[in-house]
């Protein structure tokens, strides 16, 4: 259970078939020692059956998992030296807090002076010294979440697999929690593999996040990559709201409704047409008069969401579309009322193409 | 038995009454009776209310019109519904002694052998007849062997041979106080008291004969069933058992002898219940069941004795051999006293009870 | 919270009237009519020293506790093991393992006891096996003893204990056995350091259920026993049916009222405390 020479998590073409339904397609990854990595994606898109089969609950139909360097496919769960915190906590209701936390060291034999002093480092990282006789029906939800943490910790492992483990608490806990248990996994150099459907989350806490779709890896990559450059409609949709504007090549320009023209950062010189896609933070409200230009397009406000630090914008295109634009509340904005005509416009680093 | 426990205060009355009337509550029909009406029969239930349907409920209903509904009833539920004044039963078919009891409390009517026109009183033997019971057959309880073990002109003839597991070695069984009484008469006929020296029962000296034997007794057994499981499964070589109950056992082919020397002869009995609905159909039923040849079907079939003597005459003469009561077994053996019993069941009952856990 | 209080005992209330309507009031007329019928209270005193200081009474309470809690040992031993089995069976084998357990609940006592002294006896069917192999040269007494009251009772109070551990058993949270394999446990650890004392609640319950029933046995002894094997309700039953001595009777009963009043009140405080440790 040495963090050092640790050699983080491989997948090689990890399969898993239920019936005739495949969960998880073909996935294929490598996660070095001390990354914070997230499996990100909607329910049933299989990242949390890719963790149980990491943590060996599960048992793949095809492919290898290495973790450590070794090849550990078809071992028991309790001889991959994981830990493990689970949705709902798993916390022993018969057994009080230390009880809970010394349990991965009492089951491991671990000497018990020894014990006492990791179950207390434990419990003092997750600010939980002196709930030690607690049980976890006299503990809050954030704390019962504390000591799921402590326990997964307690033995050093250099991989910590994590399900869910903030789905339970309320917001305000939950950035709290964020923040707390990516400090500690920096304190301590661990690999975290994380599972979450909440993109924000996710985008929070990562070094890489996988985002997956229907047993598949849709696009992998560090939260600011996979934000702002998504390979597909479904990874920019599931990571934010997104505009995917719809456009037609025309004599090598890009075309769309009411005589718009975009130009993009990342083209697919090949394809007929597609997507433009931008976020609405992205999007500008242009002043009047100004000449027209590449990404600007001219609209009517359908609606006004004031939401405090930002004004967004649903906007009607001639065609039908609507584009969304957030406008910061910066001093002295004037807020647009529907109904007015408006001409958006955007950088254009800030657009791609994508498929249709 | 002590008197002033069957004298009830007024809120005893009450509580048996609820108890009373739920017991009572199945045997009431439903509906309007019949013209002739009905007699409600308490018996041992089972096989024994087949024979009794076939030849005295069936053919009392042809002749009279008057149905006859068995059903089953503990000794104690009889008292209860009694106590609680609320009797549904019109008559009670059962062994003796609980006749005697009832009949101390004053819950029997007067058996009406005035107005019998079947059957002749003076037919039925003495020892059988009395004002509120009479008793429809007697049954004896036997020494029974395994012929295996114990081949024909070796076999156990005596309850001194019983108690000689020298002479006679194997497990045994004798009848176990919930039976009723635990053998207290086998056992002082085995320790030499003459057969007409029984009575009173020198109860000490009883039990320390049982003691004697006490270690080659594999059970006591409680009820006839029992006792017919642990001979035809060979748990014991010999014990005591009823002789219908035996009977049926060497009919079926099991390697058993018995026999009849010293042998107990018990009493089946009749007796109304005072204040019941259907007096006068209970007593016809009984004047019915007492006819010779009616009594003569039954007994045969239940392999048990007739009481009225001119029942024997319309029984086969290979068929009188097996019949207790009859000529076989009444001079060689004796009558069980059942009066004794009833004043001294409790007294026995706690020496028992010590005696069996000491 | 008073209301939810009220609310509580609201549910409880219907239940509780039915128990004491057809539970405790007949026992407590009954009681209540013998003991009166002794006539002063001197007279129950004196009864009562007499049934208290009976060797026969003492001696059967001896064997009535010996044997309830040998049997209650042995059908836990038995129990956990095939109510596991029945917590993890699924579809046909589930539906089989319950089937042999409670289809004999659909015949009488007496005749599942007469079934068991067919397979018990000298020339029962386990003897002859027995024989047959060679294992012994003489048959072994399995009934008309302590062993067959034991054997017997175990049998018929087997399913109390297996349905109740059952229960216990499937509200056990899967994921926490999953968690405790994840932690590094092996499979004797898991159940030794998480099933079973998740399920210990089940286990106390259950053998209190089964010692109680067992406290009022009187068939099964009555027919498989040998002739000391004497339980509180044989001599109960006696009193009542041969004696027709209601005060002895009821004194008797008011002891194993006490006896089993006393465990049960144990039993509370046990789980009261065992109760302070659980989630739920």
């Amino acid at each position: 259970m040495s963090t050092s020479t640790s050699q983080g998590v491989r997948l090689e073409a990890v399969s898993k078939t239920y019936g005739s339904e495949t969960v998880v397609r073909d996935i294929s990854l490598t996660i070095p020692q001390g990354e914070f990595f997230t499996l990100l994606g909607p329910s049933g898109s299989g990242k949390t059956t890719t963790l149980s089969m990491i943590a060996g609950f599960t048992l793949p139909d095809g492919g290898r998992i290495h973790i450590d360097g070794k090849d550990a496919t078809r071992a028991p769960p309790r001889d991959r030296g994981l830990g493990m915190v689970f949705q709902n906590y798993a916390i022993f209701p018969h057994l009080d807090v230390f009880g809970n936390v010394a349990f991965p060291l009492n089951v491991r034999k671990v000497p018990k002076p020894e014990v006492a002093k990791r179950v207390a480092g434990a419990l003092e990282m997750v600010k939980l010294t002196s709930f030690e006789k607690r049980f976890a029906r006299e503990l809050s939800g954030g704390q019962q979440q504390r000591v799921a943490l402590a326990r997964a910790i307690v033995g050093h492992p250099p991989v910590v697999l994590m399900d869910e483990p903030l789905g339970a608490l309320d917001k305000n806990l939950r950035y709290h929690m964020q923040v707390e248990i990516k400090e500690i996994s920096r304190r301590l150099g661990m690999t975290v593999i994380y599972v979450t459907h909440d993109q924000e989350e996710a985008l929070t806490m990562s070094d890489r996040i996988a985002i997956m779709n229907r047993g598949s890896i849709a696009q992998i990559g560090p939260p600011r990559e996979v934000y702002e450059r998504p390979g597909s409609a479904f990874v920019a949709r599931f990571l934010g709201e997104a505009n995917l504007i719809a456009a037609k090549r025309e004599g090598g320009a890009l075309r769309g409704a009411g005589g718009a023209w975009f130009e993009v950062a990342s083209d697919r010189p090949q394809a007929a047409g597609g997507q433009v896609f931008v976020r609405p933070e992205k999007v500008s409200i242009l002043p009047e008069g100004g000449a027209p230009s590449a990404n600007q397009i001219a609209g009517t406000v359908r609606h006004t969401a004031f939401l405090g630090n930002v004004v967004r914008y649903e906007v009607t295109l001639p065609d039908g579309q609507i584009v969304l634009c957030d406008a910061t509340n910066a001093s002295g904005t004037v807020l647009r009322q529907p109904g007015e005509a408006v001409r958006l416009g955007w950088q254009r680093a800030d657009a791609l193409l994508l498929e249709a | 038995m002590r008197n002033d426990r069957l004298t009830l205060s007024p809120s005893r009355r009450r509580f048996l009454m609820l108890g009373g009337a739920a017991l009572a509550a199945p045997y009431v029909i439903a509906g309007p009776a019949r013209a002739a009406g009905q007699v409600i029969v308490r018996t041992p239930g089972g096989a024994y209310d087949d024979i009794m349907r076939r030849h005295v409920y069936e053919p009392f209903t042809k002749e009279t019109g008057i149905t006859v509904m068995p059903v089953a009833a503990t000794v104690s539920k009889l008292l209860a519904m009694f106590r609680a004044n609320n009797v549904e039963l019109d008559l009670i078919d059962t062994g003796d002694g609980p006749l005697v009891t009832l009949g101390r409390m004053g819950a029997l009517a007067p058996i009406d052998y005035g107005s019998w026109k079947w059957s002749k009183p003076e037919d039925v033997g003495a020892d059988y007849r009395h004002d509120t019971r009479v008793a429809n057959f007697v049954y004896s309880t036997v020494l029974a062997y395994n012929k295996t073990r114990f081949p024909e002109g070796q076999h156990p003839r005596s309850w001194a041979d019983f108690w000689d597991a020298g002479k006679f070695p194997g497990p045994r069984m004798l009848a176990d106080m919930a039976s009723g009484q635990p053998d207290l008469e086998i056992a002082l006929l085995a320790d030499g008291v003459p057969r007409d020296k029984i009575y009173p029962i020198d109860i000490d000296r009883a039990f320390k004969s049982l003691s004697r034997i006490r270690p080659q007794i594999r059970k006591f057994w409680d009820t006839g069933a029992l006792s017919a499981q642990m001979l035809s499964d060979q748990e014991v070589v010999m014990g005591s058992i009823w002789n219908g109950r035996l009977q049926t056992l060497i009919d079926k082919g099991a390697p058993l002898g018995f026999d009849w020397n010293e042998n107990m002869i018990q009493v089946q009995a009749l007796s109304v219940f005072k204040g019941s609905p259907n007096q006068a159909n209970a007593q016809k039923l009984i004047d019915f069941m007492m006819q010779p040849e009616v009594q003569a079907k039954y007994s045969m079939d239940l392999q048990y004795g007739p009481t009225n003597q001119k029942a024997f005459g319309h029984v086969p003469a290979e068929h009188l051999t097996r019949m207790p009561g009859g000529p076989n077994s009444k001079q060689i053996g004796f009558m069980r006293d059942v009066s004794w019993w009833e004043s001294n069941r409790e007294r026995v009952n706690r020496q028992w009870s010590r005696w069996i856990l000491g | 919270m008073p209301l939810r209080l009220a609310a509580k005992w609201a549910l409880i209330a219907p239940a509780l009237a039915l128990l004491l309507l057809l539970f405790i009031t007949p026992i407590g007329w009954f009681i209540w009519e013998s003991l009166t019928e002794l006539g002063s209270l001197e007279e129950v005193w004196l009864e009562t020293q007499a049934v208290l200081g009976s060797r026969a009474i003492l001696g059967a309470i001896l064997n009535t506790n010996g044997i309830a809690l040998t049997v209650t040992v042995m059908v836990l031993v038995i129990g956990y093991p095939l109510s596991y089995a029945l917590s993890r069976a699924r579809g046909l084998a589930f539906s089989l393992v319950l089937l042999c357990i409670v289809i004999p609940y659909f015949t009488s006592v007496i005749v599942r006891t007469y079934a068991w002294m067919v397979i018990l006896g000298r020339n029962g069917l386990i003897n002859q096996i027995l024989l047959g192999l060679g294992f012994v040269s003489e048959p072994v007494d399995l009934l008309y003893n302590r062993t067959g009251v034991i054997i017997g009772m175990t049998y018929v109070l087997l399913p109390y204990m297996v349905l109740t551990l059952y229960a216990a058993m499937k509200a056990v949270d899967q994921r926490l056995l999953q968690a405790a394999e994840g932690m590094g446990a092996k499979p004797m650890a898991v159940f030794a350091k998480v099933f079973l004392p998740l399920t210990l609640h089940g286990v106390t319950a259950g053998s209190l259920i089964v010692f109680i029933l067992a406290l009022g046995f009187f068939i099964t002894p009555a027919l498989m026993g040998g002739p000391g094997d004497i339980m509180m309700a044989m001599l109960i039953e006696r009193e009542i049916e041969l004696s027709h001595n209601w005060p002895v009777a009821a004194l008797m009963t008011i002891v194993l009222l006490g006896i089993t009043l006393a465990l049960y009140a144990l039993y509370g405080r046990v789980s009261d405390k065992a109760e302070g440790g659980f989630a739920r």
